[in-house]
C-alpha cells in the first residue's frame, strides 16, 4: 500500500513544487545568508572594523547582496537563447512591439515576483532572525531608486549576451563567464571598500559595481550626503543609458544575422 | 514446462478518489480514500518456444502491465510468472539477459554514437561471443543493407533506419524472447513490410520467441500465428488468429452488380431471400457501395455458395466479389464489447 | 559477469565515444571551459582580497585555504563526469523514457550515468590540479608515495560525498515526477559552501553541515589530512567510512525512486 500511496502524494507535491519552486531558492538564499554570517563573523573575530566597515555593515552588505542576486539575475540571456533554440523568439519578433521593449516587460514581471517572494522575506530574516542593525536615514529613500536602476543596467547586460546566442549556441559558457566577473567586480562578493586602493579605482569605472556597490553602499555607508547619493543615482543613470544604447545598436546587427540565416 | 507460464497473474493498484479544486488536492495528501483498479486480473496463458504472439487490447487493456511483469520492472500483486525459468521480478538482470525489446516511440540505443559503437557497447553488455555477433550482423546485412548506416549518429538517422537498427541490437545477442512495442508505428509501407520479413526470418532461423503489442492489425496478421486479446484487465481470447474472425459466426459477404437496379429492388430480393432460405438464415442486404448490394452470409447456418447460386438464378447479375469479414472489423467489435 | 571488469569496460566504451561525439562541438567546449575556468578563477580572487586584509581565516593561512579548494575543485570533478547525467533525469521521468533504462542486464544507476560525461570538467580539473600543486609547494608539503595514496583515498571518499549530495538530489525527481531541478539547484548551492573551513559554523549548522548534509567532508575534513596532520580531528579520518556510508544511502534513496516509477511510468 504504501508505494502506491507515496506516488499519489507525489504527484501532489510535485504541484506545488512547481509552483513554489521559488522556496527553494528563498531556502538556498538563507542557507547562503547563515554562510555569509558566520563567515564574515570569524573574519571579524579579531577587529571591529576593517577596511572603514563593521561587521554588522559588511554583514547587511553581502545579505543584501545575495538577497539581489536574484532579483538581478533574472536569466534573461538564457530565456533568449532558449527561445532561438526552440523556434518561439520568431513569435516574437513577429509582433508590432519592440523586443527589447518586450523582453523588458517579460524580465520585470518576473523582477516584482522576486521581490515579493524572495527579496522580503529575506529582508525579514536579516532584520528579525539575524538581529542585523541598520541605520535608518534617506539613504532609504534612495535605495528603492537605486535598486531599480541596477535592474536596468542588469537587465541590459543580459540581454546583449542574450542576443549573442544568435551566433553561437554557448550560452552556458558565456553566461557563467558572465556572473563570475560581474559577482567579484561588483562588490557582491567581496565589499567594494576591501579591494586595494588602486584596483576599486578602476573598478569604479566599470558598470558592475554600478549594480551592487552603489545601492547596497547607499544603506550601509554613514554619513553620506544628499549630493553624494545624487551622484551615485547619476553614474547609474549613466550606464542605464549607454547600456541601452549599446543594446540597441547590437540587436539591430544581430537581428540582421537572424534574417541572414534563416532561423 | 512451457518458456513462458502465467497462471492465475493479476496486478492491482490502489488509486486515490481525487477532490476538486486546490483545497481538495490539499485534503488528498492526507486522505485514504481509494479504490483498487485491476490493472491485470487474474490472467494464465503459456507461450512455448518459437511462436508468434500477437497480445493486443484497447487502450489502458493492460497490455504494458503485463509487458512491465514480464520485464521485471512491476512485481505482480499475486498469482505466478515464470519466463525460462526465472521470476522475472526477483531476477530483473537474469531475466532480462534473455530478452530483447523494442519500443516503436522510443530507440534503445545511444543517441549521439555511430550505429556501430551501439552494437559494440551492447556486445560487451551481453557477452557476445564473435561469433553470435557476426553472424547476426551477418544476417542482417543480407537482409538490409545495415553496414551503410553503422558510421551515422543515430540521432541522424530517419524514422525506418532507426527501427532497423533497433531490431538488430534487439537480436543481437540472440535472445530467447523479443518483446514488440509497436515496431512499425509511423513507417512508410515499404519499410513496414521490410521489417515484417526481417523479423519472420529470424523467428524462422532462431526460433527465438516474439510477442507483438500494437495496434497495428496489419502486423499482427502478417506476422502472429496466435491471438490474444486484453480487455480491462482479463484474456478474452487465446487462440488462432484465424479463429478470431470466426467469433460471431463464420462471415462472408457477397457484393452482387445487378444489371438496371432500380428502387424496391433491395426489399424484393430480401423477400426472395427470407422466402427461399427462411427467416432464420440471418441474411443480412444492404447498400454500401454505389451500385453494388452486399448480401452478408453466415457459412455456419446458410452455406454461401447456395445463396450465390439462388442470386444467379433469379437475377441479373453483372459481377460478383467474396468478401471475408475483416479482422479489424471483428477486434473492433470485440473492444466495443462484443465478448463481455 | 557482473565484475568490476566487466562494467568498467563498458563504461570505458561509451564515456570516450560519448566524449569524441562531444569534442565535435569544438567552439562550445572551449567557451564552456572559459566560463568554468573564470568561475573557479573567481573564487580565489575572493580569497586572495580577503587574505589581504586579515591574516588567517578560522586559524587558515591563504595557502591553507587555496589548498582547500583545490581539494574542493578535484572531489567535484567526479560529478562533472559520472553523474552528469542527473540533470536529464527529469526529461526522463516525464517523458516516459526512462523505463529504457530497466530493460538492460546492467545496473539501472550504472546504466543511466554512463550515458553522459561532463566535457567542461576537464578545464575543472586542471585548475583543481594546477592549484594544487602551487598551493602545496607554497606550503612546503611533502609528497611521498604514501601521501600519495592518501591522498588517492581522500580524493575518493570526497567525491564519493559529493555524488551522493547529488544523486539524492536528483532522485527526489521520482516522487516529484520531475520536479528536481530547484532541489538540485539548491544542493549545488549548499555544496558551494565546501570550501570554507566547517569550523566557522556553530552549532546547529555545524552539525548540519558535518552530518547531516556533510560538505565539510568535500573539502574541508579530508584536506586536513595533509595541511595538518598531527592535529587533524578524528573526524578527518572517518573521511572514507563517510563517504562510502552516504553514497549507499545515495544508493538507497536511488533504488527506492526507481522501484516508485516503475510502477507510475507509462
Amino acid at each position: 500500500m504504501k508505494p502506491y500511496l507515496g506516488t499519489i502524494k507525489g504527484t501532489l507535491i510535485a504541484w506545488f513544487i512547481y509552483r513554489f519552486s521559488f522556496f527553494f531558492t528563498l531556502a538556498g538564499n538563507l542557507l547562503y545568508m547563515t554562510l555569509i554570517f558566520f563567515l564574515w563573523k570569524s573574519i571579524y573575530s579579531g577587529a571591529d572594523t576593517i577596511h572603514g566597515m563593521t561587521f554588522n555593515q559588511t554583514f547587511i552588505y553581502l545579505a543584501l547582496a545575495g538577497s539581489l542576486f536574484i532579483l538581478f539575475t533574472p536569466g534573461t540571456d538564457w530565456t533568449i537563447s532558449n527561445r532561438i533554440i526552440d523556434g518561439s523568439l520568431i513569435v516574437d519578433l513577429l509582433k508590432p512591439v519592440d523586443f527589447q521593449i518586450l523582453t523588458l516587460a517579460r524580465t520585470t514581471g518576473f523582477g516584482i515576483f522576486n521581490v515579493a517572494v524572495i527579496t522580503i522575506p529575506s529582508l525579514l530574516v536579516l532584520f528579525l532572525g539575524f538581529r542585523a542593525d541598520m541605520k535608518l536615514g534617506i539613504g532609504l529613500l534612495f535605495f528603492p531608486i537605486g535598486i531599480m536602476l541596477s535592474f536596468l543596467i542588469s537587465f541590459a547586460i543580459d540581454f546583449s549576451l542574450g542576443l549573442t546566442s544568435f551566433y553561437t549556441e554557448s550560452i552556458w559558457g558565456i553566461s557563467t563567464t558572465k556572473t563570475a566577473i560581474t559577482s567579484l567586480l561588483s562588490g557582491a562578493l567581496i565589499p567594494l571598500p576591501f579591494f586595494p586602493q588602486s584596483v576599486q579605482n578602476i573598478l569604479r569605472l566599470l558598470p558592475f559595481q554600478a549594480i551592487y556597490n552603489i545601492p547596497l553602499s547607499m544603506v550601509t555607508s554613514p554619513n553620506l550626503s544628499v549630493l553624494d547619493y545624487a551622484r551615485a543615482l547619476g553614474v547609474q543613470v549613466f550606464w542605464v543609458v549607454l547600456l541601452f544604447a549599446f543594446c540597441r545598436w547590437f540587436y539591430r546587427r544581430a537581428f540582421r544575422v537572424l534574417t541572414v540565416s534563416g532561423g | 514446462m512451457s518458456l513462458i507460464e502465467a497462471r492465475g497473474l493479476s496486478k492491482h493498484f490502489k488509486v486515490l478518489n481525487h477532490r476538486e479544486g486546490l483545497v481538495g488536492a490539499m485534503k488528498d495528501l492526507f486522505s485514504t480514500d481509494f479504490r483498487v483498479v485491476k490493472a491485470v486480473d487474474d490472467i494464465s496463458f503459456a507461450i512455448e518456444p518459437g511462436e508468434i504472439v500477437g497480445y493486443i487490447g484497447p487502450n489502458g487493456a493492460g497490455k504494458s502491465t503485463t509487458i512491465k511483469m514480464l520485464t521485471g520492472i512491476l512485481q505482480p500483486t499475486s498469482g505466478r510468472l515464470i519466463v525460462d525459468s526465472i521470476v522475472p521480478y526477483e531476477n530483473r538482470q537474469k531475466n532480462v539477459r534473455n530478452m530483447g525489446v523494442i519500443f516503436g516511440q522510443r530507440t534503445q540505443l545511444w543517441w549521439d554514437l555511430p550505429v556501430v559503437e551501439s552494437f559494440k557497447i551492447l556486445r560487451d553488455i551481453y557477452s557476445i561471443d564473435e561469433n553470435t555477433y557476426n553472424s547476426q550482423l551477418g544476417l542482417f546485412q543480407e537482409l538490409v543493407d545495415l553496414r551503410s548506416l553503422y558510421s551515422t549518429p543515430v540521432r541522424k538517422l530517419s524514422l525506418g533506419q532507426r527501427m532497423l537498427c533497433d531490431l538488430a541490437a534487439a537480436f543481437l545477442h540472440n535472445p530467447k524472447v523479443i518483446l514488440l512495442d509497436e515496431p512499425t508505428i509511423g513507417l512508410d509501407i515499404s519499410v513496414k513490410s521490410k521489417i515484417r520479413t526481417v523479423i519472420r526470418e529470424l523467428n524462422d532461423t532462431h526460433r527465438t520467441t516474439i510477442i507483438l503489442t500494437t495496434h497495428d492489425l496489419g502486423d499482427v496478421e502478417a506476422l502472429c500465428r496466435r491471438l490474444m486479446i486484453i480487455d480491462k484487465g482479463k484474456i478474452i481470447y487465446d487462440g488462432e488468429i484465424n479463429r478470431v474472425t470466426e467469433l460471431f459466426g463464420v462471415y462472408r459477404t457477397l457484393k452482387v452488380q445487378i444489371f438496371q437496379y432500380g428502387d424496391g429492388m433491395m426489399d424484393l430480393l430480401k423477400a426472395r431471400l427470407t422466402d427461399k432460405f427462411g427467416k432464420a438464415s440471418e441474411i443480412v442486404v444492404e447498400n454500401t457501395e454505389p451500385g453494388w448490394t452486399d448480401v452478408t452470409v453466415n457459412q455456419a447456418v446458410v452455406p454461401l455458395l447456395d445463396v450465390l447460386n439462388f442470386l444467379m438464378g433469379t437475377l441479373p447479375v453483372k459481377d460478383v466479389r467474396i468478401v471475408e469479414v475483416s479482422m479489424v472489423s471483428v477486434v473492433q467489435k470485440i473492444y466495443d464489447g462484443a465478448l463481455r | 559477469m557482473r565484475t568490476l571488469r566487466y562494467y568498467l569496460k563498458i563504461y570505458f566504451r561509451c564515456a570516450v565515444q560519448y566524449v569524441k561525439a562531444r569534442m565535435q562541438y569544438r567552439d562550445d567546449f572551449i567557451i564552456c571551459s572559459i566560463g568554468m575556468a573564470f568561475s573557479c578563477v573567481t573564487t580565489i580572487f575572493v580569497f586572495r582580497i580577503l587574505f589581504n586584509t586579515i591574516p588567517n581565516l578560522a586559524g587558515w593561512s591563504f595557502d591553507e585555504i587555496l589548498f582547500i579548494y583545490a581539494f574542493f575543485l578535484l572531489s567535484i570533478t567526479p560529478v562533472q563526469f559520472f553523474v552528469d547525467n542527473i540533470w536529464f533525469l527529469r526529461y526522463d521521468i516525464i517523458s516516459g523514457a526512462f523505463i529504457k533504462y530497466y530493460l538492460k542486464p546492467i545496473n539501472i544507476l550504472f546504466y543511466y550515468m554512463s550515458e553522459r560525461v561532463d566535457v567542461k570538467g576537464f578545464s575543472q580539473l586542471a585548475l583543481g590540479v594546477a592549484t594544487l600543486i602551487y598551493a602545496s609547494s607554497r606550503l612546503r608539503m611533502e609528497w611521498n608515495l604514501a601521501r600519495i595514496l592518501l591522498m588517492g583515498i581522500a580524493w575518493f571518499s570526497a567525491s564519493l560525498v559529493a555524488m551522493s549530495i547529488l544523486i539524492i538530489a536528483g532522485s527526489t525527481g521520482f516522487w516529484l515526477f520531475g520536479g528536481s531541478l530547484p532541489v538540485l539547484n539548491l544542493a549545488i548551492k549548499i555544496r558551494d559552501f565546501s570550501p570554507y573551513p566547517t569550523t566557522v559554523f556553530t552549532g546547529i549548522f555545524r552539525i548540519l553541515f558535518t552530518y547531516l548534509i556533510p560538505i565539510g567532508f568535500v573539502a574541508f575534513y579530508p584536506a586536513q589530512l595533509f595541511l595538518r596532520p598531527g592535529t587533524a580531528p578524528l573526524l578527518a579520518y572517518a573521511s572514507p567510512l563517510i563517504g562510502i556510508g552516504f553514497f549507499l544511502l545515495a544508493y538507497f534513496i536511488w533504488s527506492k525512486g526507481v522501484d516508485s516509477y516503475a510502477g507510475t511510468g507509462s
